[in-house]
């Protein structure tokens, strides 16, 4: 840069100078439920006197940089008090080797703490991990576990940008981030799993389910929603409730859908299905009762 | 083998034997009666029953559903009254080349390491058992029973292996189980015995190689409030909405058992035809070694006989006998070939058949129900 050039050469110049192309800013953050089951099982374990806990987020980032996926996550020791926060640095390598073995994909993308105010040591804590992840930056997930009173459960992510005229590490921005709940459709049944888990009394249920009682919990489901649509549509005929149209237009949309497929002409398709479902279900049987009988006849030999 | 490497390692890992109680320590805390009856230090109380952590249970989903082939991973909690917690768990390396003692001892290094970090974050850091992902529920192999037969010498309890069915999880039924082995397929495998007559002895077949314990899942009440939040459904604010989207939910419900589609039939039919086949093979290699065995034999009795009749005929003659040779040297029987692995397979086409059946039912009253609307 040409010192004591003109105004405008020295303005042009400057907003190039920053010789690498700063990364993108991520714009949309998808966390996987094991990263935040994960930090709701540290909350749960840390010291009484620790107001709030923190840990590396493992996960990847799109080809542009723009967006994060953050597939899971580990607990850092650290302590903070009126003069000072420590984040045990060795501890969190450590642990980042031990991970990277298993995932190697899986790389540092931020940092998350339990509840949601972001304070001075929040910047400095966001400094040091955006060392580790430089040169991208790092994301800040704020888990509030809603343990406290009168605080909502909820998830919020931010990205930093340097404040002042100085740029100082205790002092940042934090910018929020849209984020959202991200898993594969096949692990879909396990989270389903967990959900009817918290719902059912003690907080426990037996395993293995049957695919049967499976099926068997599901239409029981669909029955009672069923008989819901049915109770409020008889009581808008009766008159005691006002029918909401947009629900009527609905309800019209599901069930139009539902009736198309009727009448005649899928017999021979259901026939021929049918068969071929009954064969599988005797082949199956057959091979069964063949293993059984190769087992048994194994130890007669003799 | 990566079996035998990994079993090393597990077994380099593993504490030795179950903790010894550690020798009075001069300072007792008063143990309130109430919990009296809980203390368990020589591992007296029998399992009665498996309860598996939320966190665990999603840790094990993502990691079977990341890599394709089998996984493992280690469980780690606590025993508490005949109940056996598993509050946390971790996902082992794969062993992608048979680095025999290298890796072995890489992979007791991280297991350690990685229990002594867990230990830091007052996480539970004993290991109780270990997971393993399978599809279509053919969990039976080597490689399950020989860890869990280091296991169960090893740990406090003898451990469990709890098992995941991918694809059963695919279809919309999350399935765990937990297993040990039973005392009679573990004495004969402490052994290495299988020929015919020690399964006969110990009445061995493949379903009584593992025995299941009940399995529960737990979430804790922390989990649980959250899980409700993110369940909760809230009018969208957009102002034109389908019926899809006029609530919106981060987890809405779902409702994919009743999905129609048969996917996953045609891949069940083609590994029960597959592990019969592998059956046949080695159930040929079997008669093949026994029809040698009893070649040989019968050639060692026909020398015997020959023998004894020459004998007869000498002494008839008044001349001396001739010494009876040590046939064993003459002739190599040989072993008799251990009938482990075509025990596993047959165990492998039944849990096919039974996923199969199973599948095969649901799609009957699918049907049926379809048809009916």
């Amino acid at each position: 840069m040409a010192l004591g050039g003109s105004s405008a050469v020295h303005i042009q110049s400057s907003t190039i100078s920053p010789a690498l192309p700063a990364p993108r800013t991520p714009t949309s953050i998808t966390i996987h439920p094991v990263a935040l089951f994960s930090i709701l099982d540290h909350y749960l374990r840390r010291n009484d006197e620790q107001p709030r806990v923190i840990g590396t987020l493992l996960g990847s980032r799109s080809p542009d940089n723009t967006q994060i996926h953050v597939r899971s996550s580990f607990a850092v020791l650290h302590s903070e008090n009126e003069e000072q926060v420590a984040v045990d640095m060795e501890y969190h390598r450590t642990m980042y080797e031990l991970h990277s073995r298993v995932t190697p994909k899986e790389t540092i993308v931020g940092w998350y703490s339990t509840g949601s105010n972001l304070n001075t040591y929040s910047a400095l804590i966001q400094n040091f991990y955006s060392q580790e992840t430089a040169p991208h930056q790092a994301i800040h997930v704020a888990l509030n576990t809603g343990a406290e009173e009168g605080e909502e459960a909820g998830v919020q992510a931010y990205v930093s940008s340097p404040v002042g005229v100085f740029p100082k590490p205790e002092n940042c921005i934090f910018v929020p981030v849209p984020v959202r709940l991200q898993f594969q459709e096949a692990e879909r049944s396990g989270l389903d799993l967990l959900t009817q888990t918290a719902l059912s009394p003690n907080s426990t249920t037996a395993q293995p389910v049957t695919s049967i009682a499976n099926l068997d919990a599901t239409l029981n489901t669909v029955s009672q929603m069923i008989d819901r649509v049915l109770a409020y549509v008889r009581q808008v005929l009766a008159g005691e409730v006002e029918g909401d149209k947009a629900l009527g237009r609905y309800l019209m949309d599901t069930l139009g859908v539902a009736a198309i497929g009727e009448k005649g002409g899928e017999d021979k398709a259901f026939n021929a299905s049918l068969q071929d479902t009954l064969m599988i279900s005797y082949l199956a049987n057959l091979v069964r009762a063949q293993a059984e009988v190769s087992a048994r006849l194994a130890l007669v030999t003799s | 083998m990566a079996a035998t490497s990994m079993a090393a390692a597990l077994a380099a890992s593993l504490p030795a034997a179950p903790v010894a109680p550690t020798p009075a320590a001069p300072t007792y805390e008063a143990i309130p009666p109430s919990m009296s009856k809980v203390i368990d230090i020589e591992a007296e109380i029998p399992l009665q029953v498996v309860q598996l952590d939320g966190l665990v249970v999603t840790k094990i989903l993502k990691h079977s559903k990341e890599s394709s082939a089998t996984v493992h991973g280690l469980l780690l909690g606590l025993d508490l009254d005949g109940t056996l917690e598993v509050s946390n768990s971790f996902a082992l390396p794969h062993h992608v080349s048979d680095e025999d003692e290298k890796s072995a001892k890489s992979s007791a290094r991280y297991q350690a390491s990685m229990l002594r970090s867990l230990r830091e974050v007052q996480a539970d850091d004993s290991v109780v058992g270990f997971y393993q992902a399978t599809s279509l529920g053919a969990f039976f192999n080597q490689n399950l029973v020989e860890i869990q037969a280091i296991h169960q010498e090893k740990l406090r309890h003898g451990g469990v292996v709890i098992v995941h069915d991918l694809s059963s999880t695919a279809r919309g039924n999350a399935s765990f189980r937990a297993f040990r082995l039973t005392p009679s397929f573990l004495d004969a495998y402490k052994k290495s015995n299988f020929s015919t007559s020690s399964l006969v002895n110990h009445r061995l077949t493949f379903s009584s190689i593992l025995e299941e314990i009940p399995l529960q899942i737990r979430t804790n009440p922390l989990l649980g409030s959250f899980l409700e939040s993110l369940t909760k459904s809230t009018p969208s604010l957009l102002p034109d909405t389908t019926p899809e989207t006029a609530r919106t939910s981060v987890l809405p419900p779902s409702f994919s058992s009743l999905d129609l589609g048969t996917t996953g039939l045609t891949r069940n039919l083609e590994q029960i035809i597959e592990a019969v086949d592998n059956y046949r093979t080695e159930e040929g290699n079997l008669a093949y070694l026994s029809r040698q065995i009893a070649r040989e034999r019968a050639r060692a009795d026909m020398y015997v006989a020959k023998r004894k009749e020459e004998n007869a005929m000498r002494v008839a003659q008044d001349l001396p006998p001739l010494p009876e040779e040590d046939v064993a040297r003459l002739f190599k029987i040989p072993a008799e070939p251990s009938r482990l692995e075509s025990m596993l397979l047959l165990g492998q086409i039944d849990a096919y058949g039974k996923s199969l059946e199973s599948t095969a039912s649901s799609g009957l009253i699918k049907m049926y129900g379809v048809r009916s609307i």
